[in-house]
């Protein structure tokens, strides 16, 4: 039976097709403005990348902050949900997850069949979400993908004192006129976000394996830091931001 | 029909503000004056009994922009302490000989000091009750200070409030916490009956309505309930705790059932409806109001009950309703629900008792994170 998952989030749409919990074809288009033709394209994508027609999937199921609305959904289930159900079915020995993307942030705990246990949100504060590191790269002048592996190269560990994204813009523009090298910006802004993450994973209480999914998991920088957080290796997929739909999809078998 | 109707009634009784409540009251009891009861709890059969319209001041949800009250409280205090005070400092209270608040937290205490401060035309009780009942001198104390809280008001009113007047009264109240008593229990035998915002809206209107005018309201309408055909669905039945004093927004309530759970109890407005058996109209009737303060009532976060620890009240409350789980809903910054809800989860995780933490806040008018986190805890729960 083919499946397939569409995870609705703030910035993109990822749509998996899935049959014997084997990835058929995936798709990924910017959310934008209207999201209900961004959802219809991205499903006719992934159906065009794995030769098929619509009526050859059995069921779809929506996820992601705008599963209420999707157009193309037989069913849904929440993106904790989905991302537990996801993470284990990638790395079975998983049991904490820490999903992180444009606009939230969450920490679930799991177990090996990827229910959930406990979880927690990165609630009303953007210092913890992909956005925050976006509009953080824009202040230093590079791209989002030159951020992470820019953080890398850092000498120098800043401490970011702000807890609130707006003041912590502030204080990267201090740290720009006083000269304080980008790298060490950039590893001090990817920090930050991953301190918010790993408050809110002592919360939950972590158990490996963890494993680190969503947009901002394709961030080595954020990565690193998450490393050094938590003084402990993370598992990330390849396709970290595709988890999420991966899960819905196979919550519909 | 009738349940609908009622409803639609209550939540239009709720969009009310204060001043307006007082004017529909007095399409019935013309010329009386309104006097507010900050949660959780105060005697509100003594007001009633001195001629007044006894109004829960729950604050003023969505309905008022707090521009007075940022001046007087932190950013980190609650927002019925923000938007109640706000009522006064705009003069929606005029129609209010008074107010009282008691001791169920810090806030709440200064707030009672910076409403007398700041509208001076309001006379303001603080009502010091027992943070003991165990204690021997307790009983004496409590009839004391409510004795206290009668003679202070009648002499502030320059009138009587006689023993006859809060027997009847007494008597009203009663009548209206046995109905409430009865939809309560039916909904734990019957779930689905009734949802939780239709429960809700039609208590926490009670607060806002003469008890003359809310028993003919209430009655036909338990009758209603408990002739409704019930539609059984799959959900996980849950109680709420933590919403004693700021009520949660409607909306939020309605979220709970919508994600997939069933309320089969909470403790919303649960100062209105404290006793559990009816209180005794014979005798003096400030010394009845005390005695079943401290011997008839259900727990609440803002008493010391040495002897019957709230945490053992929370389970049982819980097998009594047949419910599985348990929703912590506080307010933001409600320091007494926050506190308790370490010991609460404390107990509840011994014996492996699922729960949901969802604080909410008045403005509150998008749900979107608690619904996802809601129907996140019920598909834990209902799907193995």
């Amino acid at each position: 039976m083919i499946t397939g998952g569409i995870d609705i989030g703030a910035k993109t749409i990822k749509v998996v097709l899935v049959e014997e919990g084997k990835i058929l074809a995936k798709s990924l288009v910017p959310a934008g403005l209207d999201t209900d033709a961004a959802t219809n394209q991205a499903v006719e994508d992934a159906l065009s990348a794995a030769n098929l027609k619509k009526d050859a999937v059995a069921r779809f199921i929506a996820t992601g902050t705008g599963r209420k609305t999707c157009p193309v959904t037989d069913n849904e289930v929440t993106e904790v949900s989905a991302a537990a159900n996801g993470a284990v079915h990638v790395f079975p020995n998983c049991r904490t997850v820490v999903d992180v993307g444009a606009e939230e942030g969450r920490t679930i705990r799991c177990n090996e069949e990827g229910k959930v246990i406990d979880f927690a949100f990165n609630e009303k504060c953007a210092a913890g979400a992909g956005t925050f590191a976006e509009g953080m790269a824009r202040a230093l002048e590079v791209s989002l993908e030159e951020l992470g592996p820019m953080s890398l190269r850092s000498n120098e560990a800043v401490p970011m004192n702000a807890q609130c994204a707006v003041f912590a813009e502030s204080e990267v523009v201090t740290l720009i006129h006083n000269k304080t090298p980008r790298e060490d910006i950039a590893r001090a802004v990817l920090d930050a976000v991953a301190s918010r993450i790993i408050s809110m994973v002592r919360k939950v209480g972590f158990a490996p394996d963890i494993a680190l999914i969503g947009g901002v998991a394709l961030n080595p920088g954020f990565i690193a830091a998450m490393k050094r957080g938590l003084e402990t290796e993370v598992l990330v997929p390849e396709e970290p931001e595709y988890v999420g739909a991966l899960g819905a999809a196979l919550s519909g078998i | 029909m009738i349940i609908d109707q009622t409803v639609e009634q209550c939540r239009d009784v709720l969009d009310l503000m204060p001043g307006e409540a007082i004017a529909r009251a007095r399409e019935k009891h013309p010329g009386i004056k309104g006097f507010g009861v900050f949660p959780v709890y105060a005697p509100v059969e003594i007001i009633h009994a001195a001629g007044l319209m006894p109004v829960g001041m729950f604050g003023a949800g969505n309905k008022v922009e707090i521009s007075h009250a940022d001046s007087r409280f932190q950013s980190f205090i609650c927002s019925i302490a923000k938007s109640t005070l706000e009522l006064f400092l705009r003069g929606d209270m005029e129609d209010f000989v008074g107010a009282v608040f008691s001791s169920i937290c810090d806030v709440a205490r200064n707030l009672s000091s910076v409403v007398h401060r700041n509208a001076p035309n309001i006379y303001v009780e603080y009502l010091h009750l027992p943070q003991s009942r165990i204690s021997d001198a307790t009983v004496a104390y409590t009839r004391m200070e409510f004795e206290r809280f009668r003679k202070n008001l009648s002499h502030h009113l320059g009138r009587p409030i006689g023993n006859d007047a809060i027997a009847h009264s007494i008597g009203l109240y009663n009548k209206v916490r046995r109905l409430t008593r009865e939809l309560y229990q039916h909904r734990k035998e019957r779930p689905g009956s009734i949802a939780a915002s239709e429960l809700y809206a039609v208590v926490q209107a009670g607060t806002r309505i003469m008890p003359e005018e809310f028993i003919v309201l209430l009655e036909p309408f338990v009758e209603a309930v408990k002739q409704r055909e019930v539609h059984e669905r799959d959900c996980v039945n849950v109680v709420i705790e933590g919403a004693f004093c700021e009520q949660m927004p409607l909306g939020l309530i309605d979220v709970i059932e919508a994600a997939g759970c069933q309320v089969k109890d909470d403790d919303l407005a649960v100062g209105w409806r404290l006793f559990e058996d009816d209180v005794s109209t014979e005798g003096n009737g400030t010394a009845a109001l005390a005695d079943a303060y401290l011997s008839r009532t259900v727990y609440t976060s803002v008493r010391h009950d040495g002897d019957q620890p709230r945490t053992e009240g929370l389970v049982r409350r819980m097998k009594d309703a047949g419910s599985e789980a348990v929703i912590f809903a506080p307010a933001k910054f409600c320091e007494p629900a926050l506190l308790d809800y370490v010991m609460f989860r404390q107990r509840l995780e011994k014996d492996n008792i699922a729960h949901l933490k969802v604080e909410f806040e008045e403005k509150m008018w998008t749900f979107e994170s608690a619904r996802t986190e809601m129907e996140t805890f019920a598909e834990s729960m209902l799907f193995d």
